[in-house]
């Protein structure tokens, strides 16, 4: 028993990944972006959160928009919103996308409410993205992890309400959005709420052609209570909720009714630097999400149909760090979580009975996983990292309906029990006060996603193919090797990292030629199934320079490369790209312009019906004027973004839907 | 040691013995005959034996039906359970009759004190056509053998159960009935169809020559599923394979007849099932 409490005590530590003010070692594997002023120091700028300092020229940014100017990550986009973040070449369910350490599973087969659409900026504290070799610690995963830090309720006003008002307008998309954040604290207790309304009607491409069903409505509210307990802890709770209705999605065939979600945490935070176990929070938490598909407002369907899906994840976890000695640390993560999906489709004919299946038969996945990195740092010039995780993942369908309709794929099916490691070593070294190299080698796996397991006949408009789950894939596993150089003179600093991955067990899509499609006009069913292996290399450069104190320049350019056996290249790989900003800062006034350029997309995947991407290069201008009234600070922004209205799309943009073209934007913030 | 066990385990041991034993005692036989209907009864004349027969559906329809015949002595009312039942059915058109495809029982033995058999009803009951079977009855416990017409009112079900066509090969009528799935669901399900051959006009034997492929198709949105078993034969006509559907709505089970390389059937039938 005492064994067991010990063990229990042990492994209530863990990762945490924000930057330390008393302990030296840091890890430049880890991306932290911060989103709101009210962020705690410490936090070594990067030139990725240059980069996105545009948010602050823009403060109606989306967390997308957001999440597309750092170079580790593309973003899938099938419509004005939803869009799907991916980190080098991986989505979905190769990458952790976490909300506060918490897992958030969109409830929707399409994959049209990744979790990042129920987030607001306005939640969030930062953004910490971590790539390959580093990003499995929060959840087995290949391709890395994007953590949301939640914003915290703050002590520093005492009994006053403080807070910051925002109101904007777009004119592509007709949109508005307005947001109001307060903070109130009194004693022990501090308390947050936030509102965003955005109102986004059919959004104008390059050349002004409106994209019909591209608009959204949402509503985001959030409220957060801290207590602090005593000088080294304190207890949060958090409420987040989500609402969103009338969302069109122009490249798929369907809309969105509406999508709500409700995320709910409680945890409890110590931090005292004079202990060994200097810092660690355990945390309980519960999500459910809705989501309704909608087809009712398009012209020419075939067949009406609902698709409504329900997602529910209760979890929790605890992590902390532990200082072993002036030279070594422990970083540890406890964690599990249950997840239950389903996902139905009933079609109407008149004068037919209405058809009705499961398309996420009903199942649920309890993962438990254990994590720890152990750092080293031999003398000031060098650091050693080590890092694993287990997963243990029971997944099962929960009834006999959904076990039926499963045996049609598979005769049997009672379950599986899959047990992932994750591996990692990397070391770093600092040449001369210039130069840093850092390289690291790691072994990850990830699990199937419900989609791949279970799903039945799921529609892919990119591809055009349905989809069939397979209940017994293989989890795809992945040999890493990453390697990254960062050069530091005075004015200038500049960032180059490579990456080799080799995915063994890759799930792909296989053609069934003896299937007949259930989608009418689809081109035929594809299963998934394990391709033996597939090579993903690329490389991210990016230099930051301050020629004088008020300027800022900042570009950064990626390039991804991936094959699969056959040496075809695989799909939605992003061309090279490149983002380029400088900005000026005279007291009050900002000026910022912002180039982005892609080169043409031909190394396409003709297997998934992908065609080539012309290249294309955009002017943004942005400016801001900052000043104080009656001791209120007021922020205006206005700027234009494709200046030149061009009309494009990415390569990564499903069904070649235009972008949206010239856009003027005006923002208001009143802090208070 | 092995005192405080057997002092322990011994007399748990037996308490759960007496509480089973009890509880056998308890269970009284369930009704062999639940969920069934009553369709007739009557006297067996000469065999001394009552005969109830039941079916699995409420009326009796066109295509397969499968009845479970009840005997009982006459006199002592006690369940009969050897028995050799022969069946008869005929249709009675006044000018004209003919008889269907049956099943005997198989054995002269009853399962579950009821007599497994079956009926294929060709067509419905109508103003100058009746259906009767004719039961005879070979009580094996008294030793008896007797006699009994049975009248049935056949309809025709919401969705046709049997086909028939005139062969290709060989010229001959050959009867379809589909059996399973009686309960379909989203999933896998049994397949069953049972195929009889026109001898005379009395004599349908059971077939065993054909090749049957099955393509489930839902003709509201013109796609298949996968995975199906073409229904392949068993034994006494009866073919079974499995069909899947992919979901709730109206299916059509097209099937193809070949006789060896030879096309049996030029069209194609189908069953339609609904649910």
């Amino acid at each position: 028993m005492k064994k067991w409490l010990s063990f229990l005590l042990c492994t209530s530590v863990c990762f945490n990944t924000l930057a330390q003010k008393n302990i030296s070692i840091t890890t430049d594997s880890l991306h932290i972006i911060e989103l709101n002023e009210l962020t705690v120091s410490g936090i070594i700028k990067t030139p990725q959160q240059h980069l996105v300092n545009f948010f602050k020229s823009n403060n109606a940014a989306t967390l997308e928009d957001i999440l597309s100017r750092l170079p580790e990550i593309s973003i899938l986009r099938r419509g004005a919103y939803g869009m799907e973040p991916s980190i080098r070449y991986y989505s979905d369910g190769q990458i952790n996308v976490l909300l506060d350490g918490m897992q958030i599973h969109g409830a929707c087969t399409d994959k049209m409410d990744p979790a990042t659409i129920y987030i607001e900026p306005i939640n969030l504290q930062n953004l910490q993205v971590q790539t390959g070799n580093s990003g499995f610690a929060n959840g087995s995963a290949i391709g890395g992890t994007v953590n949301m830090k939640m914003i915290e309720p703050q002590f520093d006003c005492h009994n006053k309400i403080t807070g910051a008002f925002n109101s904007g307008y777009q004119t592509a998309a007709k949109s508005v959005y307005e947001s109001v954040r307060l903070n109130y604290a009194l004693g022990n207790w501090a308390f947050a709420v936030s509102g965003t309304y955005r109102n986004s009607k059919n959004y104008k491409s390059g050349g002004g052609e409106i994209i019909p069903f591209s608009q959204y409505k949402k509503v985001n509210y959030s409220i957060s209570a801290k207590f602090q307990y005593n000088k080294s802890t304190y207890f949060k709770a958090d409420f987040l909720a989500d609402d969103g209705w009338n969302i069109g999605y122009p490249a798929l065939p369907m809309d969105v009714g509406y999508a709500t979600a409700k995320i709910a945490s409680l945890s409890m935070h110590n931090e005292n630097f004079r202990k060994r176990l200097y810092k660690w929070q355990a945390k309980i938490y519960a999500n459910s999400i809705e989501h309704f598909m909608d087809d009712t407002k398009r012209p020419f369907v075939p067949m009406h149909m609902d698709m409504p899906g329900f997602s529910k994840t209760v979890g929790a976890f605890a992590d902390g760090e532990l200082k072993l000695n002036a030279k070594q640390k422990l970083l540890f993560r406890a964690d599990g979580a249950s997840t239950f999906l389903t996902a139905s489709m009933t079609m109407y004919q008149a004068g037919q009975p209405n058809m009705y299946m499961l398309t996420w038969p009903d199942n649920r996945k309890n993962k438990y996983g254990f994590s720890a990195s152990w750092l080293l740092q031999p003398d000031s010039t060098m650091q050693i990292k080590l890092s694993g995780r287990t997963d243990m993942v029971l997944s099962n369908l929960t009834t006999s309906e959904a076990k039926n309709q499963i045996s049609i794929l598979t005769s049997t099916f009672n379950g599986r029990a899959d047990f992932l490691k994750n591996i990692s070593a990397q070391i770093s070294k600092k040449i001369g006060q210039k130069i840093k190299l850092t390289s690291s080698i790691g072994y990850v796996q990830r699990m199937p996603t419900a989609t791949e397991m279970f799903g039945f006949y799921l529609f892919n408009s990119s591809d055009g193919f349905d989809y069939l789950g397979n209940p017994s894939i293989k989890p795809e596993k992945a040999l890493l090797v990453e390697a990254s150089v960062i050069y530091n003179v005075k004015k200038c600093r500049i960032q180059w990292s490579g990456y080799y991955n080799r995915v063994t067990n890759f799930i792909a899509g296989k053609i069934e030629p003896s299937l007949s499609t259930m989608t009418i006009g689809a081109n035929g069913v594809k299963s998934f199934s394990n391709i033996p292996f597939t090579s993903i290399a690329g490389a991210e450069f990016s230099v930051y320079i301050k020629p004088q104190n008020a300027a800022d320049i900042v570009s950064t350019v990626k390039y991804t490369w991936a094959k699969d056996n056959n040496n075809n290249p695989l799909p939605f790989v992003a061309p090279l790209k490149n983002i380029t900003s400088v900005k000026y800062q005279l007291k009050k006034i900002s000026v910022q312009v912002e180039t982005e350029a892609a080169l043409k997309q031909s190394k396409i995947s003709k297997q998934y019906g992908e065609d080539a991407t012309p290249g294309y290069f955009l002017i943004h201008t942005r400016f801001g004027y900052i000043t104080t009234i009656y001791k209120k600070e007021v922020e205006l922004q206005i700027g234009a973004e494709n200046v030149l209205d061009k009309k494009y799309h990415e390569h990564l943009d499903w069904g070649n839907l235009a972008r949206p073209g010239r856009n003027f934007y005006i923002q208001l913030k009143i802090a208070f | 040691m092995k005192k405080i066990i057997l002092s322990i385990f011994l007399p748990a041991l037996l308490f759960i013995l007496v509480i089973s034993s009890c509880k056998k005692e308890e269970n009284v036989e369930p009704d062999p005959t639940l969920g069934l209907t009553k369709q007739a009864e009557g006297y067996a004349v000469g065999a001394a034996t009552k005969v109830v027969v039941y079916t699995k559906e409420a009326l009796v329809y066109t295509g397969y039906n499968k009845f479970y015949i009840a005997l009982y002595d006459s006199v002592t009312g006690k369940r009969v359970d050897e028995a050799h039942i022969h069946l008869m059915p005929m249709m009675n058109m006044g000018a004209m009759q003919h008889s269907a495809p049956y099943d005997n029982p198989i054995s002269e033995n009853a399962a579950n004190h009821l007599f497994p058999c079956s009926v294929v009803f060709i067509m419905p009951s109508m103003g100058g056509g009746s259906w009767t079977v004719n039961l005879n009855v070979h009580n094996h416990v008294s030793d008896k053998e007797g006699e009994l017409t049975i009248p049935f009112t056949v309809v025709d079900p919401a969705k046709s159960k049997m086909k028939s066509f005139t062969a290709a090969h060989d010229g001959g009528k050959y009867f379809i009935s589909l059996i399973e799935p009686s309960a379909p669901k989203v999933g896998i399900n049994d397949m069953e169809i049972a195929i009889y051959k026109r001898a005379t006009m009395m004599s349908f034997p059971a077939d065993s020559s054909l090749l049957v492929t099955l393509t489930p198709e839902m003709p509201t949105m013109g796609h298949g599923s996968p995975n199906n078993v073409n229904p392949a034969h068993t034994g006494n006509g009866h073919y079974k394979g499995k069909v899947n559907f992919t979901m709730t709505g109206l299916w059509k089970l097209n099937l193809d007849y070949m006789a060896g390389t030879a096309v049996a059937d030029t069209t194609t039938q189908f069953f339609e099932v609904q649910f």
